[in-house]
């Protein structure tokens, strides 16, 4: 299967903060849903697929190709949609499709009209009085007038109300319908993914911690649940992590069949949600820290 | 690239329309063509420049297709343009006011002493914010005044006999040397902002 993004050994180091040896592929043709806590490197690492961030070392590639010698043809077939507003607040949005359409060999007005139409989005009244939804359905709607074969987008959903949520995963969901273009979205409402996505990729405190089909995850991962009896040092090592109560524990197992062998019929074994694997693994994580500090 | 260049100008629609009708007042004023030229340029200029000064336009126009060199260029090539439609429009307002051209040294003056301040003040605002120019300038202003009250009482004079000496200059080896000088900073300048927005981090 075609790689549209991959990344390979990047590193990149802030005051506070590093991304370190982050290898990930983002397959081309389907949804890839990006997620990691607060501060986990979600908006650094779009940051440097989209180039506005170098690496201090490894490769990216887009598409096949390198920044360094095919940036702008890369950023051609790009779209992009980011959290914050990135248009001028004085602007109309005609004025801002204007000048953003000629940096576009194959923008297409009636693409864009569509969409302004389908949105409802006021085209002369200035950016400043857009609200969130106004905002994000903007972007949108810049991001897929050029025919992109990638759609980048650094938490859409952030900010938006449930309905526009819903009407905004229906709309990447049919844009990918014919298998040639590819969405890559980071998120921290792990929710939206359970509709839409097709692959996971799980970053925490700037390390990858798995790129996984999102079926897989439902077949490997699984929350046990059982009394505290069952616990010993050698069951305990079957866990990412546990939390223990009077009542009982509750813990996540990436190897879901042999937990299920080992406990039989005295642990309750259930599906568990995106935000159980967030939260396990960052306890895991920090666990591991402090053992080790 | 000129399309950023274009887009520059869009944005400036507005100020362009307000600020040079303002243009022809001043030069009905009587005031130095010379100095008015100078402000306008130097204003329009920077005003172009702090409209992408946000980290957001610059995510904006670094994602788009374009590169880093070119966004830098426009913004140099950009400067020329301006100051260009200035001078045409200082040109035509004089004439229109007072039937008479300006001198060529008038737009070398000009022209240099615009080119001499973008070329340090460009570099400068990719590294800080144009705040920071301000109130350097600011700082400079009020250091100006002290000396002349304090130090040289005649230094207004100095400069307006030395501007004058330049725009009397009928040497043009040493207009040559001037127009040079001020192009060898220009593209040096240019250069260090590529190199300055090269390693900057939105």
């Amino acid at each position: 299967m075609e790689n549209v993004i991959e990344l390979n050994k990047v590193t990149k180091a802030f005051e506070g903060f590093k991304l370190e040896n982050l290898s990930m592929t983002v397959k081309k043709g389907f949804i890839t849903g990006f997620i990691g806590g607060n501060g986990a490197g979600k908006s650094t690492t779009i940051k440097l697929i989209m180039n506005l961030l170098q690496p201090d070392r490894g490769d990216i590639s887009l598409f096949g190709l390198d920044y360094k010698n095919h940036e702008k043809e890369i950023k051609q077939r790009i779209g992009f949609v980011f959290d914050n507003n990135i248009f001028y607040e004085n602007s109309t949005l005609l004025e801002m499709k204007n000048m953003i359409k000629r940096a576009y060999v194959n923008w297409d007005d009636k693409v864009f009209n569509q969409y302004i139409e389908k949105f409802a989005l006021p085209l002369k009244k200035k950016i400043k009085t857009f609200s969130k939804g106004m905002m994000m359905k903007a972007s949108l709607a810049i991001a897929l007038s050029h025919h992109a074969e990638l759609i980048i987008m650094d938490e859409p959903t952030s900010g938006l109300d449930p309905t526009f949520r819903r009407e905004l995963l229906d709309i990447l969901h049919d844009l990918i319908q014919d298998g040639e273009r590819t969405i890559f979205f980071s998120t921290h409402i792990t929710t939206d993914l359970d509709r839409i996505a097709d692959y996971i990729t799980f970053i925490h405190q700037g390390q990858h911690i798995f790129s996984k089909e999102y079926y897989k995850i439902e077949e490997e991962y699984a929350i046990v649940k059982g009394e505290l009896e069952l616990l010993d040092r050698d069951t305990e090592r079957e866990f990412i992590g546990i939390r223990k109560s009077d009542y009982g524990f509750e813990a996540l197992t990436a190897n879901k069949e042999h937990t299920a062998e080992l406990f039989g019929d005295t642990a309750i074994l259930e599906k568990p949600t995106l935000e159980d694997i967030m939260l396990y693994t960052k306890k895991e994580r920090e666990a591991y820290v402090e053992s080790y500090s | 690239m000129w399309n950023l260049i274009l887009k520059d100008i869009r944005l400036q629609k507005n100020a362009l329309f307000t600020l040079l009708p303002a243009l022809f007042i001043y030069l009905f004023s009587g005031l130095s063509v010379t100095w008015v030229g100078i402000v306008f340029c130097i204003v329009i200029i920077m005003d172009v420049f702090s409209k992408d000064e946000k980290s957001s336009s610059n995510i904006l126009w670094n994602a788009l297709p374009y590169t880093r060199k070119e966004i830098v260029s426009s913004k140099y090539i950009g400067a020329l343009i301006f100051t260009t439609l200035i001078l045409l429009t200082i040109l035509a307002g004089n004439w229109i006011i007072h039937q008479e051209f300006i001198q060529w040294e008038q737009i070398i003056l000009v022209t240099s002493v615009v080119i001499f301040f973008t070329s340090f003040a460009f570099p400068f605002a990719y590294v800080f914010k144009i705040q920071y120019i301000v109130n350097a300038s600011l700082v400079l202003l009020v250091l100006y005044l002290f000396t002349v009250s304090t130090f040289i009482p005649d230094l207004n004079d100095r400069i307006r006999g030395f501007v004058q000496t330049i725009i009397g200059l009928d040497d043009i080896f040493l207009q040559l040397i001037v127009i040079l000088s001020a192009a060898v900073l220009y593209f040096l300048s240019w250069l260090l902002s590529i190199w300055l927005y090269n390693r900057k981090v939105f």
